[in-house]
């Protein structure tokens, strides 16, 4: 809309900014209006159906904040918030400082990277759903090799998936799995970016290790880290299939995260409008993140 | 300088067989025989695979999954070429709205599915290859146009504008000298849409009810609550499933590594 009336204005300039003009804005139409009417709108109109009652015949009435009342009164979905929390946290912790030492540790060998980098990201591009499938069959009571593994460090024999605290590692180890190698690339990447002299120069004035990692890598690479965060968050806290896939959120609703929730609440039971509201309240934890991570970034620009 | 070379060695190594345990697990259960213990297998078997291609579903739900994938494909490329080259070429007000694209990859597209479930019940197509093209290639067309507009800007325009001066028309120009340029950015493209589209298991279960339009990630869930702990079936239909992703992947792997990382830190 914005785009159109400033299409109008150019028009005085003659034809030849409305030739310059008129191009780019027609190339980008059609990605716009795909935008605007399925992901634009259909935002719009979630946040609308979150005050709405829907019954399954399609009628809806307005019923105002009743639906967020509902769901906060329910001790089943604070649990939902506390495990998204609790799964994005678990994940974040695990992958990015491990990832980050392992990215300190190859950026040394560069042909070395270009080598493994392909094998490193293939977890990366396998389908979620398979490995969730993989990581349940090395989890499973009868001849699992996660199972046997427990058994021999503790001596006892675990069902895994049906232990609560388990059930949550497991699915926090396949996102660690999934993820590990993209934050240790992403980040070798960035690595890879500093200038060498600096380095040097960090050598001549007698820096030791610690000192040019501390003064040179980790402020040179805070954007990255903070970039890699954001991503990383962003794509654990919308995670419904493979958490969906391993666990169903069992067992009870013990890794039932809000993702999770709003899957079976939406396309399960059909229950449109919890489905619309936890829809928000993900929307809204997702910008408390965002603007989190920006302010971290806005102090990573001082360096 | 050795004993670190070392060190990284050993990290290489370890990350290595965390990396490939889970797939070297997955190959090694679907050509075993019934709960076989061992790490190892005593005996291979492909019992499990010929067991998958006695359903005739399993090949159906292959193909849907290959049509959905492909209509993304071909949906995505040509409009995300199109708006890559208006943001990298052209200079024109709202341009700066471009960063935005970064941006919507990052959204729980999840909490936009509700109400995306009811327009394509009232357009008609809920249930269908379509509604999955469709929102396949909405939710890859930001990432996908962002890869490309940063190929196009590191194509050099001096080839572009000597075309022009020959008196190739703009389109003429874009068309026989700067696609061929572009190759390894619509590569990257064609592999990351393909990619995530064909992993999806969310917007098919969102979307479709029907088992004429299943797709293989929601087949293989429902393989679990039909055929129970059949592990060895279940991990042969996930090999099965992993082929076609990962065959372009290692095929295109230094285009689509390149694109994929060089888009974030712009």
């Amino acid at each position: 809309m914005e785009r159109s009336r400033k299409q109008e204005s150019s028009r005085k300039g003659g034809l030849y900014i409305l030739w310059e003009y008129k191009l780019p804005y027609l190339f980008l139409l059609p990605s716009v209006i795909l935008l605007i009417f399925f992901l634009a709108a259909p935002l719009v109109s979630g946040i609308y159906m979150s005050f709405q009652k829907i019954s399954l015949r399609g009628i809806s009435e307005f019923v105002g904040f009743r639906n967020y009342r509902l769901l906060l009164g329910e001790g089943r979905f604070r649990n939902n918030l506390l495990f998204s929390v609790l799964y994005v946290a678990g994940n974040v912790g695990l992958s990015v400082p491990l990832a980050y030492a392992a990215a300190l540790l190859i950026t040394g060998k560069l042909r070395g990277i270009q080598f493994f980098r392909a094998i490193f990201l293939i977890p990366f591009i396998v389908t979620p759903v398979v490995s969730a499938i993989l990581f349940r069959s090395m989890v499973n009571p009868s001849f699992g090799p996660i199972t046997a593994l427990l058994e021999m460090i503790t001596g006892k024999h675990y069902i895994i998936l049906a232990d609560s605290t388990l059930a949550m590692l497991t699915i926090i180890g396949h996102s660690f799995w999934r993820s590990f190698s993209f934050i240790m690339l992403f980040l070798a990447a960035g690595i890879a970016t500093i200038p060498t002299e600096l380095y040097e120069a960090g050598k001549v004035d007698g820096a030791g290790a610690w000192a040019r990692f501390s003064h040179i890598t980790f402020p040179l690479t805070k954007i990255h880290l903070t970039i890699v965060l954001l991503i990383i968050t962003m794509w654990t806290l919308q995670d419904a299939e493979t958490v969906y896939a391993l666990t169903q959120g069992g067992p009870g609703y013990s890794t039932e995260v809000t993702a999770v929730r709003l899957f079976k609440d939406a396309f399960i039971n059909f229950n449109l409008s919890y489905g619309a509201t936890i829809g928000v309240f993900l929307l809204m934890m997702s910008a408390v993140f965002m603007i989190f991570y920006f302010k971290l970034m806005g102090g990573a620009e001082h360096y | 300088m050795k004993a670190k070379d070392t060190i990284s060695w050993i990290g290489f190594l370890l990350i290595s067989v965390f990396v490939l345990f889970p797939l070297f697990w997955g190959i090694r259960t679907s050509f075993s025989p019934r709960y076989e213990t061992s790490l190892i297998p005593s005996r291979l078997t492909l019992e499990h695979y010929q067991s998958l291609f006695v359903r005739p579903a399993f090949l159906l739900y292959f193909k849907n999954s290959l049509t959905v994938t492909l209509g993304a494909v071909a949906l995505t490329l040509p409009l995300a070429l199109l708006g890559a080259y208006a943001l990298a070429r052209f200079n024109f007000p709202g341009k700066q709205f471009g960063i935005l694209l970064l941006v919507f990859p990052l959204l729980p597209l999840i909490a936009i599915l509700v109400p995306l479930v009811s327009y394509m019940y009232k357009l008609g197509v809920y249930d269908s290859f379509m509604a999955l093209i469709l929102v396949n290639s909405v939710f890859n067309i930001p990432f996908a146009l962002w890869m490309l507009r940063n190929f196009i800007l590191n194509t050099p325009v001096e080839i572009e504008e000597a075309a022009l001066l020959d008196g190739c028309s703009k389109i003429g120009a874009l068309c026989r000298i700067a696609l061929p340029l572009m190759l390894p950015g619509m590569i990257a493209v064609i592999v990351f849409v393909f990619i995530t589209t064909w992993n999806n298991y969310l917007y098919a279960a969102a979307l479709t009810s029907s088992m004429s339009v299943r797709v293989l990630p929601q087949a293989l869930l429902s393989f679990i609550g039909t055929w129970g702990m059949y592990w060895e079936g279940l991990c042969a239909a996930g090999m099965l499933t992993l082929i076609p992703p990962l065959v372009l992947f290692l095929f295109f792997q230094k285009w689509f590594i390149a694109g994929l990382f060089a888009q974030w830190s712009r």
